[in-house]
């Protein structure tokens, strides 16, 4: 078994939860903050 | 392969737009335009009716005590602020509204900043977010000007007040004076006040309100954002700078050592040498490989065994097909480079073992320079010089530059520590002995080649580099294959180091240097220098262009030199050098995302099996130059 692999694949669903919360928090912030500022400009 | 993880990207590019977002809101917000009054239409107001207009504020010294003397006066006025302004002080408006005044926007960043829908939408974001209101007084109307820009004297300043008998009296609340002249004001006879307008502002939306926590933010700790990325871009100058003496010192030290023993050499070492050549699909490379390698001029017993590790393509029988003498050729079926390498191992008859990639030309004289370290019989592996064999094109002239300049140069630094941490699977040689201390090489990692090196070094062996022994390998040739082959090495060389961990606090030069090199110059400073691009675009689109040239230019001259010393101290022509500037711009950061890449990889865990890079056989750089394919 190669080194850093995950055995039981629970860090892979861990990580993955965290990178789809992260990008999809980011992506809602921006369509805010863009979205409100663009619609006014 | 499983899928590797990628979302991630979308996160970090996110991420940085957001981050550089930030700090250029803060130095937008910090820019003060010089201020324009805004034409308003006239506002009829009734004969002996003032209505007061403050503006340039809210201001956290005068605004307070224009406060007061209206609160004397018993007086409501309306105040035009400024948004960024509201920002900096919203308890100052805050309290300019708890008296009940009036909230109107003169503009963004100073009165008049608002011929831009968007500088007004920011003006009311930061109203939004220090009152949480959405006001409709945007600019003032036609004013009467009290004149106290200009002018002291506390009657020429009434006078000019009451010249129309009414109207909208233009103010400031920030200075003394606007105060004052309230004050004067309030005591002529005659005279009502009324507010500019009887409207009340709204409640600002949800949206508003949370565009307005985001500019605030930004506007306040957007320098705390720069000072991290300032902080980070010290980091990696530093380490920059650090390699690049280290480079120039050791690297010169080591040089010196060499020729002061070339002067005084040993007796010339020629033990029977066993050459392992694992090959997968490897046909159009490995009768050239083999060739070289056969043609050697050693003064002892050459074998060659190559392990075709069930290749599709025919390698095995191109290999076999060869029929040179001295050359077996081992089939097994696909196991792995690791496997291939231990079963070639297992094979050879000879107690020095040169292991070489299927992609590999050698010299003549390499087989027997590299082996000369041995004759030391604390010496377990040598490192040999491999050196880019097919340089056309941008892609090969850059790959030629990062193996001189990079990789060869890195490795005479570690020799001079003596923590080498990879003998590169392209040219490099075991003591059987050394192997077997280690058990064999590992299939742990997806970089073998520094996985065994780092085992040997902290078994006790040395390992040594010896630049002479010259290995020619063909370099990938596309983008593609490019990062192929770099994700599979840092992420190789991340599980080494992981492997490895404890020589950190075992007592010899691999955890002393070794890794602690490896940590700060392929983890660290790959991970900082992306900050130090962004750095450099931010200077040039927001802040001081000239500046951001001036010393991006300063750092690419360090390295090209960097780079030209390391080409001589490899004997190599300094022509390639003009791709080198290039090279920052395009190639550095490819190099960022494969370090990133191979991170979040291994925090993901994902299982990575070897990536083949596409082959072409023209190693057109190599001695012998167009190299025959069978």
């Amino acid at each position: 078994m190669q080194v850093f692999v995950d055995r039981t694949g629970g860090r892979r669903v861990a990580a993955r939860l965290v990178s789809w919360t992260v990008a999809s928090g980011l992506i809602v912030f921006a369509a805010v903050v863009g979205g409100t500022l663009l619609g006014a400009w | 392969m499983k899928r590797t993880p990628r979302l991630h990207w979308i996160s970090i590019l996110l991420g940085l737009l957001v981050l550089m977002c930030v700090v250029s809101f803060h130095a937008y917000a910090a820019i003060r335009p010089e201020p324009v009054r805004h034409a308003g239409e006239r506002h009829e107001l009734p004969d002996g009716t003032l209505a007061l207009a403050f503006h340039g504020g809210p201001d956290p010294k005068w605004t307070p005590r224009t406060l007061e003397r209206l609160r004397a006066a018993g007086v409501k006025a309306t105040f035009y602020v400024t948004g960024a302004q509201v920002t900096r002080h919203p308890d100052v408006a805050r309290q300019v509204v708890a008296e009940g005044h009036r909230i109107g926007i003169d503009g963004f960043r100073a009165e008049g900043d608002l011929a831009d829908p968007l500088n007004l939408a920011l003006a009311q974001a930061a109203l939004a977010d220090a009152l949480g209101v959405h006001t409709r007084l945007v600019g003032a109307p036609e004013e009467v000007d009290s004149g106290d820009r200009e002018h002291q004297d506390m009657g020429t300043l009434v006078r000019m007040s009451l010249r129309e008998r009414k109207g909208v009296i233009r103010l400031h609340d920030n200075g003394s004076i606007g105060g004052d002249i309230v004050r004067e004001l309030a005591k002529e006879p005659g005279y009502r006040f009324a507010l500019v307008s009887d409207e009340i502002p709204v409640e600002a939306s949800s949206r508003e309100r949370f565009t307005g926590a985001v500019t605030t933010w930004s506007q306040r700790n957007g320098g705390l954002v720069l000072a991290l990325f300032g902080t980070a871009i010290g980091i990696a100058a530093l380490l920059g700078l650090l390699r690049t003496l280290m480079q120039l010192g050791l690297a010169h030290t080591d040089r010196r050592l060499r020729r002061e023993g070339a002067q005084e050499p040993p007796p010339w070492f020629a033990p029977p040498v066993s050459v392992v050549v694992p090959a997968f699909n490897e046909a159009l490379n490995i009768a050239a490989t083999v060739r070289s390698i056969a043609a050697n001029d050693h003064l002892a017993d050459v074998e060659v065994i190559v392990v075709d590790d069930g290749s599709t393509d025919g390698t095995a029988e191109v290999a076999q097909g060869l029929d040179l003498p001295g050359v077996t050729v081992i089939r097994q079926s696909n196991q792995g480079k690791p496997a291939a390498l231990n079963a070639g191992v297992r094979a050879a008859s000879h107690d020095v073992l040169v292991l070489v990639d299927g992609d590999t030309i050698f010299e003549p004289g390499t087989v027997g320079q590299l082996v000369q370290p041995f004759a030391d019989s604390g010496v377990g592996a040598v490192s040999g010089n491999a050196k880019v064999g097919n340089r056309q094109g941008l892609l090969g002239r850059w790959q030629h530059l990062e193996y001189c300049a990079g990789s060869n140069l890195d490795r005479q630094i570690l020799h001079a520590l003596r923590c080498i941490p990879t003998v590169p699977g392209a040219v490099g040689a075991f003591r059987r002995e050394a192997l077997a201390d280690v058990g064999g090489v590992s299939d742990d990692t997806l970089a073998e080649d520094t996985d065994l090196t780092m085992a040997v070094t902290r078994a006790g062996w040395r390992v040594a580099y010896r630049p002479e022994a010259k290995a020619w390998t063909e370099a990938p040739v596309t983008v593609q294959g490019l990062f192929r082959q770099r994700y599979r090495w840092s992420y190789g060389t991340f599980q080494a180091m992981w492997k490895h961990r404890r020589a950190l606090v075992e007592r010899g030069p691999m955890g002393r240097f070794g890794i602690l090199y490896l940590l700060a110059f392929h983890l660290l400073l790959p991970l900082l220098a992306p900050v130090m691009d962004l750095f450099v675009l931010y200077g040039f689109l927001v802040a001081d262009a000239p500046l951001a040239l001036i010393v991006w230019t300063v750092f690419l001259l360090i390295q090209t030199a960097s780079a030209g010393y390391a080409l001589r101290l490899d004997g190599e022509s300094l022509k390639p050098l003009w791709a080198y500037p290039l090279q920052q711009v395009v190639y550095r950061q490819l190099m960022y995302v494969v370090v990133i890449q191979s991170l979040i990889t291994a925090l993901h865990g994902t299982q990575l099996r070897w990536m083949s890079v596409r082959r072409t056989g023209r190693l057109l750089d190599a001695p012998g130059g167009t190299v025959p394919v069978t």
